[in-house]
């Protein structure tokens, strides 16, 4: 056994899940918005992705029981526990990112409430929730299997389920068929989304024996962990038949895949060099034909390292089809692309870490690994009695548990801690409307102000104000700067009754065409003759294009902008009218551009 | 049957639509979140108006299908078409897995994005104010009669009418006739309305059908599959007995 490799394991993992305790925090209080990359045109993202990863992986579960059992491979059976275990974690990760992905995950039941024939998510929901069940009862021998159940009640529990093995495993393998194939069905109906490299109407029949090739070589690499980790018996010619069967059902998968794609004429066109084409070239040839090409050859099956490599490879193949297909190749609207966020990410690698550390227990405590079940169920708790192989059960409780609380909780401390303070603002604070700084006033009779709102003070001479507008006002003086209404950052800008200074009119920004115009030294570029708002030129000086009617390029997929509507609609008309009534400024900017102070009087409704 | 009939060649972009429709429906503040896609939808807004390709002003909104892909994939029915046409949604229902986000050609449904109980906003062709005897908040408002409300059958014999009364002002379509089995929101226009469902071949036959190839066969899958490994099962078992028992017979034999 590996102590250090499996320590440095655990704390990897442990790590990895504390960091998505914070993630998961703040998905579940602050909502979806606040945590992923998701927007209206990509409702689907990563965590969709890994969920059909994790179910492919799984699909060990079904298939080598339907080996064991219906085909009485009876060779196969040292896999069966571990096959089944792996499976029962598949699933479970499945649910539990499910739960992260719902909007409204308390709803989760309503599908057996509410029956929906036509719905395929509503097989998959029933499918996964039954076949979910009987991956657990398939289990629950093994944990029974432990001393702490060698009571009569668990007896009789232990072999009531192993009379029902055979129809479980049956169940199951229906079951399996069922919804493998469903979750590729689920994009049956989005042709416009899926990208035509990966869109097929096979697409149930490429997840299902994918999913079978995915299990089966998810089963070559957890041997090799297990011996890494647990020292467990390496079957390198039993990984070699997986493998081979494997391979087989890699070339049928890849088969159908090619084959569909030709008969419809997407393949010699669909390798145009984009970068998706690069994608399927790469998840073909290297996730696909290699590793089946190299695993037919007996001599790479009986080598660790060549069949490692195959069983890696395959499943990169097999999971690129899948990310690809519902994420990474998708077709979305231009302006709107989807990168998941960190802290999706961290969620989407949290769970199955959460997933391996229960392996990790499981390996370490029950007979999953080394178990090799009799014909004949023993009573549980009776073989290992006479302590055969105490190592097998009592890890849990003999290490040094001092010594490992304390470094799991230092460990946690840092991932939390990390985690927290990487998090986006937006994912603390949700949305907000924009603000713009202010610096509060200070001083008396002459305040320090941030008049403009960028954070720059000037001076402000309050008594002086306060007398010339009770001259002007009487009672209601304070109101015109200290309005309690007022939205936003609740600050009156000296340009609300300056508008010569500074904005002289609501759409004009005389401080970002400073700064644009390069400073001081630009005002004459405006200011021809003395420095007021009288003297300066007229927009169309320089904006001469400012109108869409003038020929400016419509924004495609956008909602015109209010500029863009104003002057396409009201601009024409006025032009026309200009020239027909000789009416010499009503095409002017000025007609619309008004001051506010002016807005008062011409606010009466408008001729359309 | 109800629906909405648009005359894109009357629609001057001018919004009061928009205006009158989330004022109807109690929509807040339009903020701008990041998950918005800038066609003008949100949950905040249920109708938009967009620019086709050529320029023109085009109100984008819930097509209300007639045999609508929302509808057949939502596995909890939160999702469901009224028999008047209307296609609504019932939030108590919802898992919130968005499906029929990805499900819907023109885009539509749109997210609560900021919330931790997020619903999924769409059109609801007004239903509440049709039961109190009222039009759509935005045929009511629309200054310039580009929306025309009534029976499918009627709007879509007016829209012919129209179509051969002023044939150069129209493109000889009815948008939402056929397309994807059609739908209650129809168009009339002079410029091609396919930008409308992008990246879409604007089938003629309802997205659904393309679910129900597959889950037709569900059924039967699933007895084949069940049958089939109960008679291996059995087949080989029994194969494997008769090798035992002759072997044993032999080696009593020897």
């Amino acid at each position: 056994m590996d102590k250090i490799a499996l320590q440095r394991l655990r704390d990897l993992l442990w790590f990895l899940v504390m960091a998505g305790l914070v993630a998961a925090s703040v998905r579940f209080t602050r909502g979806l918005g606040a945590t992923t990359g998701l927007n209206d045109a990509a409702p689907w993202g990563l965590w969709i992705a890994v969920k059909l990863g994790f179910v492919a992986l799984a699909g060990g579960g079904f298939t080598l029981a339907g080996l064991v059992y219906v085909f009485r491979l009876e060779s196969l059976r040292p896999m069966l526990r571990r096959a089944i275990l792996i499976a029962l974690l598949g699933y479970a990760s499945f649910i539990v990112s499910l739960l992260f992905d719902l909007g409204l995950p308390w709803h989760i039941y309503m599908p057996i409430l509410n029956w929906q024939h036509h719905s395929v998510m509503f097989e998959i929901a029933w499918c996964v929730m039954l076949y979910f069940s009987v991956l657990g009862l398939e289990f629950m021998p093994v944990i029974l299997e432990h001393p702490w159940f060698a009571r009569p009640f668990f007896k009789n529990i232990y072999h009531l389920l192993h009379r029902a093995t055979i129809p479980l495993v049956i169940a199951g393998i229906v079951l399996s068929t069922l919804h493998q194939s469903s979750l590729g069905a689920l994009f049956l109906i989005m042709p416009h989304r899926v990208h035509p490299l990966w869109y097929s109407a096979w697409i149930p029949v490429l997840f299902f024996t994918s999913a079978i090739a995915a299990g089966l070589f998810a089963l070559i690499v957890e041997s090799f962990v297990a011996q890494r980790l647990f020292s467990s018996r390496l079957r390198l010619s039993l990984l070699g038949r997986l493998g081979n069967a494997g391979a087989w059902v890699l070339w049928v998968y890849l088969g159908i895949r090619l084959g569909d794609l030709v008969v419809r004429g997407v393949l010699p066109a669909g390798l145009d060099g984009s970068w998706q084409s690069l994608i399927f070239v790469g998840e073909i040839v290297i996730g696909g034909m290699l590793p089946a090409m190299l695993l037919l050859l007996p001599g790479v099956r009986a080598n660790r390292y060549g069949l490692l490599t195959c069983a890696i490879l395959g499943i990169f193949g097999v999971l690129s089809q899948r990310m690809s297909l519902s994420m990474f190749t998708q077709w979305r609207p231009p302006g709107a692309p989807y990168f998941p966020s960190a802290f999706e990410i961290i969620i989407a690698l949290a769970i199955p870490a959460a997933a391996g550390l229960v392996y990790l227990l499981f390996a370490e405590n029950l007979p999953v690994l080394s178990h090799a079940p009799e014909r004949q169920y023993s009573a549980p708790g009776l073989q290992h009695a006479a302590g055969a192989r105490p190592s097998q059960y009592g890890s849990l409780f003999q290490r040094n548990r001092a010594h490992g609380l304390q470094r799991s909780s230092g460990l946690a401390v840092v991932a939390i801690a990390l985690t927290a303070a990487f998090a986006p603002a937006r994912s603390i604070q949700g949305a907000q409307l924009p603000t713009s700084p202010v610096s509060p006033a200070r001083g008396w009779e002459s305040l320090a102000i941030d008049g403009n709102r960028r954070d720059r003070l000037v001076i402000f001479p309050h008594t002086d104000h306060q007398q010339r507008l009770a001259n002007e006002l009487g009672e209601r003086a304070c109101q015109v700067c200290h309005h309690l209404d007022l939205p936003g950052d609740r600050a009156t800008a000296c340009s609300a009754c300056h508008q010569e200074n500074d904005s002289p009119t609501r759409i004009f920004d005389h401080t970002l065409h400073t700064r644009q115009l390069g400073g001081n030294a630009a005002c004459q570029q405006c200011h021809l003759g003395e420095h007021r708002a009288q003297t300066a030129a007229a927009c169309a000086a320089c904006h001469e294009n400012m109108s869409s009617m003038a020929g400016e390029k419509p924004f495609q997929y956008f909602a015109p902008s209010y500029q863009q509507a104003l002057h396409g609609r009201c601009l024409a008309c006025h032009q026309e009218r200009q020239a027909a009534a000789d009416i010499p400024d009503l095409a002017s900017c000025s007609v619309c551009h008004f001051k506010p102070a002016e807005l008062q009087r011409s606010n009466a409704p408008h001729h359309q | 049957m109800i629906g909405i009939l648009v005359d894109v060649t009357r629609c001057t972009g001018c919004s009061s639509c928009i205006e009158a429709c989330a004022e109807a429906n109690s929509l807040g503040q339009e903020i701008g979140q990041p998950q918005q896609i800038g066609d003008g939808l949100s949950a905040q807004r249920l109708s938009a108006i967009v620019l086709s390709p050529e320029g023109r002003p085009v109100r984008k909104f819930c097509r209300h299908c007639l045999e609508p892909a929302c509808v057949s994939v939502c596995p909890v029915g939160a999702m469901y078409k009224t028999p008047d046409g209307p296609v609504l949604y019932d939030s108590s229902r919802c898992m919130g897995c968005r499906y029929c986000m990805m499900a819907c050609p023109y885009g539509i449904p749109r997210y609560e994005w900021d919330t931790a109980a997020p619903s999924v906003c769409k059109c609801t062709l007004c239903v509440e104010r049709l039961s109190a005897g009222k039009l759509p908040a935005c045929v009511e408002a629309c200054p310039d009669e580009a929306l025309i409300f009534g029976e499918r059958a009627e709007l879509l014999s007016l829209a012919h009418e129209r179509l051969a009364y002023e044939p150069g002002r129209y493109l000889p379509r009815v948008f939402g006739e056929q397309e994807y089995g059609g739908s209650s929101v129809m168009y009339i226009s002079d410029v091609d309305l396919s930008f409308l469902a992008p990246n879409s071949d604007l089938r003629e036959t309802a997205l659904p059908e393309l679910s129900w190839s597959w889950l037709s066969k569900v059924p039967a899958l699933s007895l084949a599959t069940g049958g089939l490994m109960t008679g291996l099962f059995w087949v080989i078992g029994r194969r494997m007995q008769v090798k035992e028992a002759r072997a044993r017979r032999g080696g009593m034999e020897v």
